[in-house]
């Protein structure tokens, strides 16, 4: 497993000789639009899903930005309805659910198995397709007239509403599609192409949280797209199921919409455990306390995140005994998400900690989540849940789980890989002062929320009453807060590609497979076929000379 | 390629006369009233030929296990969406005396289309 | 993809007839390339049990709130046609699982003829459908025409369900309540299958086109199995829709 790099070679070897890597190793548009590389597919991802991020981060701070007076000061309520839709269908199926997956995923994916690429190439770059038609389609909609019905479509009012709504359902059933491509590539990448010596239990628990992740992009997005597909045909020939006028049930509408939204949540967040798992290891220099309950747990929630969707459910009428059996069941979530926290915590403990910029935005993660689950257990709750449906504790309690905790996972990962991706660092002060920033900006931006949330202001309003407009203002300027740190963020990185300042080749002293192989990684990743004779997070193999050579 | 299983043409014919059987005799139960175990006895006899087709067309008998699980729970998954969807509208009627307000209503009902835009 | 010097995997050709397969080049064996191939497609295919489920779902539901609309409603579909439409899928499966033992066998003329019987079966199914859907549309169960027509807010009346003998009402005349509602599940849900067996003729069409070339054979015939295995799930599909619909229990 401890393969020294040969650095003595290349010191003879002309400028020229410097070895290709995956960016380097042809050029011209058609060698990456036609790529199969699950690097460079994921490298594709990373800037599309990037943009989408910006996008919808856009629209948010032009939803703050009005919320700013009672009355509304940008918009009228129309259109403002069409910015937090926008603001929600581009976060959540653009740019959360194939973040981690789609970029980080498929570039370290294959690399921690000692993979040559992904089991099906092919369906790799279709799906990467399959996306950005999404994509269009969504932005399409927007110039067809729009769309006010929030992320989740609900019926009857995306029936009767004048608006886009078959161009944007259609965008999301290419975009589950998209997904359900992703997660079967990953399955079978982790089924059939593990290097020698690569047991299930040596698997780094990134691939145990991708593995998760594919299990319910496959199980659950279909249902998400024939629902969106009835959607569209009630609109187009009124097939009535949804729509109470024609003797249908629009709670039959949520149930098959939540069967695969609320597992959707754990598609999100599942990754970006598996990233944290990742990154509390390699900055402590520490093997993961609990490594088997880590892993376990995250099939785990993919199972339970099944048994759990009526929990969205609980003011829109399905019957009370139903509502029980949901809240109930809602807590067993808590229990293998605790024991992550709790190994989380247990590895940084006495742990020789680096505070590195990705370690930052990992500490960042443990608090916010922390805060985003257990508020999570509040609503579970079914009596206190009937009192917070629908305000701002509930927006406040997503957002610290799909922006401060999937958002600040995906940005240590980026971090934490970046070198590994590029061959170059960022400017390591820049990143601690923006992680600040961002931490800051954030529980500005919704500490205030929780707290006008359990006052009763509801959610999706544009206007308010006044006695709202100190958290509103507060929520404002703690948004303006967290994009000037995603700003200062995007521009080191962005820097950091044109400064040049080469990385180490294994920078942060990891011992998985990834940091074995050259940085960057040349078209088939290793050099030589890997052969994994090692447990995982043994940093007693870390190779020192290494970590001190610099990337030709 | 190796240890492929190559099934005889023999089988395959007879899975064929086998299923074909069984929709007659789907017909042919349709047209007696069993009350409620209609639904059943129609589903039973289905079931029965599905797993025929999917353990000898599909090959599943000789397949691998984890082929055979991931196949297999696609049913096991999508029946948790029948029984919880299920559970709900079985006992929704069975509640209202817990939940029916009793304040009046003081406000008429709009059509949401006709809030746009106000 | 072998420009970095890596030799490539090659399964030799059995015959003149046939061409050599090469495995692709992050697989390390034949057999790893057709198990990935093979645990793919039955995801594929588990998400499609899932995607029919939905409507399934619909359908149960809806027979449990509207049971006297359904059993009327199945009463208007053929099941003559219905039972023959199950027949012809049964044996189409059957050429198809012929087929795919036939490319095991290295017999290329013979697959040839079982994928041609089973695309003859495609059609033979999409024909009877056609005058299956030409019935509903004449009896103005489902008017065609008036598909995509707005739905009518002060009479309540859909333009494409006109019902003109009649046939959804109850025992003293009264129209019963959504009696569209069995319909528009029916065209949803059989529509939908009849997509799936339009592409899967396509496939199979595809996989003659290679059988032709002489591209599967003993060493290698993932396609055929593949495409076989679609084709058997339009089938499976099939099995549960023909009682539900045509025979409403």
């Amino acid at each position: 497993m401890t393969t020294n790099v040969p650095a003595v070679d290349v010191h003879g070897a002309a400028a020229e000789a410097r070895p290709k890597n995956f960016i380097n190793w042809s050029s011209g548009f058609m060698s990456w639009a036609g790529t199969l590389d699950h690097k460079r597919i994921g490298l594709m991802y990373l800037v599309g899903v990037s943009i989408a991020f910006l996008c919808g981060g856009l629209f948010a701070l032009l939803v703050r930005l009005h919320l700013w007076e009672p009355n509304g000061a940008l918009f009228s309520n129309a259109q403002y309805n069409q910015i937090f839709t926008l603001h929600g269908a581009f976060m959540v199926f653009i740019f959360v659910i194939p973040a981690i997956p789609g970029s980080l995923g498929n570039i370290i994916l294959p690399l921690m198995l000692g993979a040559k690429d992904v089991a099906l190439p092919r369906l790799n770059l279709l799906s990467f397709y399959l996306w950005l038609t999404g994509a269009v389609l969504a932005t399409l909609a927007i110039v067809l007239g729009g769309f006010d019905t929030g992320w989740t479509f609900y019926t009857p009012y995306s029936l009767y509403t004048n608006q886009a709504v078959v161009t944007i359902g259609l965008a999301v059933f290419v975009l589950g599609f998209s997904s359900i491509f992703t997660g079967l590539n990953f399955i079978v990448t982790t089924h059939k192409l593990r290097a020698p010596g690569m047991t299930w239990f040596r698997m780094p628990l990134f691939v145990w949280a991708l593995y998760a992740t594919s299990l319910l992009q496959v199980l659950a997005t279909p249902v998400l797209g024939i629902t969106v597909l009835l959607v569209a045909f009630e609109r187009l020939y009124h097939i009535g199921i949804f729509d109470p006028r024609l003797g249908g049930d629009p709670v039959l509408f949520e149930h098959f919409f939540w069967f695969y939204s609320h597992p959707a949540v754990y598609i999100m967040v599942l990754p970006a455990f598996g990233i944290i798992s990742e990154l509390v290891s390699v900055h402590s220099r520490k093997p993961l306390f609990g490594y088997k309950l880590i892993a376990f747990s995250s099939l785990a929630i993919a199972i339970i995140s099944f048994l759990v969707w009526g929990h969205h459910m609980f003011t829109s009428g399905q019957s009370t005994y139903a509502m029980f059996a949901f809240s109930f069941l809602t807590f067993f979530v808590a229990i293998p998400t605790a024991i992550k926290e709790f190994s989380w915590v247990a590895t940084v403990w006495k742990g020789s900690i680096a505070l590195n910029s990705p370690m930052l935005y990992t500490l960042a993660f443990l608090v916010i989540f922390a805060i985003g689950g257990l508020t999570g257990v509040i609503l579970g709750a079914l009596n206190v849940d009937i009192h917070l449906h629908d305000t701002y504790f509930v927006v406040a309690h997503f957002h610290y789980v799909m922006m401060g905790s999937i958002a600040l996972a995906f940005f240590a990962g980026v971090h934490h890989w970046w070198p590994k991706m590029f061959g170059v660092i960022y400017n390591e002060t820049l990143a601690k002062i923006a992680c600040g920033i961002i931490f800051i900006g954030f529980n500005t931006t919704f500490i205030p929320q929780f707290i006008m949330g359990s006052r009763g202001m509801p959610r999706r309003y544009a206007t308010y009453v006044p006695e709202y407009a100190p958290f509103h203002q507060a929520s404002t300027i703690g948004v303006i807060i967290l994009a000037v740190g995603i700003a200062l963020m995007v521009y080191y990185l962005v820097a950091s590609l044109f400064q040049r300042k080469k990385a180490m080749e294994n920078q942060w002293g990891g011992v998985t497979l990834e940091w074995l192989a050259p940085t960057p990684p040349p078209l088939e990743n290793f050099n030589e076929p890997p052969v994994v004779t090692n447990e995982v997070y043994d940093y007693s193999t870390l190779d020192l000379q290494t970590m001190r050579t610099p990337v030709k | 390629m190796g240890h492929h299983h190559v099934s005889s043409s023999a089988m395959f014919f007879n899975v064929l006369v086998a299923l074909l059987i069984l929709t007659g005799i789907t017909v042919g139960t349709s047209r007696i009233d069993f009350g409620a175990a209609n639904m059943m006895i129609a589903m039973a006899i289905a079931s029965v030929k599905a797993s025929l087709v999917m353990a000898f067309f599909m090959h599943l008998k000789w397949d691998t296990a984890i082929n055979k699980i991931i196949f297999l729970s696609s049913f096991l998954f999508l029946s948790l969406l029948f029984i919880f969807t299920f559970a709900d509208h079985a006992t929704r009627r069975m509640d209202t005396q817990w939940h029916v307000t009793k304040a009046p209503v003081d406000k008429q009902w709009v059509h949401p289309s006709q809030l746009v835009g106000k | 993809m072998s420009h970095d010097g890596h030799h490539s995997v090659v399964i030799p050709a059995p015959g003149p007839e046939f061409q050599a397969h090469t495995v692709a080049h992050h697989f390390d064996t034949p057999v790893q390339e057709f198990q990935s191939a093979k645990l793919g497609f039955w995801l594929f295919l588990a998400t499609e049990i899932l995607l029919f489920g939905g409507l399934f779902a619909a359908y149960f539901y809806f027979h449990e709130v509207y049971p006297e609309t359904f059993r009327l409603g199945g009463q208007q579909l053929s099941w003559k046609l219905g039972a023959l439409n199950t027949s012809v899928l049964l044996l189409s499966s059957w050429t198809m699982a012929m087929g795919v033992r036939c490319a095991q066998t290295s017999q290329k003329s013979k697959l040839l003829m079982y994928c041609g019987l089973t695309v003859l079966g495609a059609a033979i199914f999409m024909v009877i459908k056609f005058i299956e859907y030409k019935a509903k549309n004449d009896h103005g169960l489902v008017v065609f025409s008036e598909l995509f027509s707005p739905y009518n807010e002060a009479t309540g009346q859909l333009a494409w369900f006109k019902d003109y003998h009649n046939a959804m009402v109850d025992k003293a005349g009264v129209p019963l309540p959504h009696g569209h509602l069995f319909f528009a599940i029916y065209l949803t849900m059989t529509a939908i299958h009849g997509l799936h067996v339009v592409i899967g003729a396509g496939l199979i069409l595809w996989v003659m086109k290679g059988a032709a070339k002489g591209r599967f054979h003993a060493g290698y015939y993932l396609p055929v199995d593949l495409v076989g295995l679609y084709w058997h799930l339009v089938d499976l599909i099939w099995i549960f829709l023909f009682p539900l619909l045509y025979l409403v229990p």
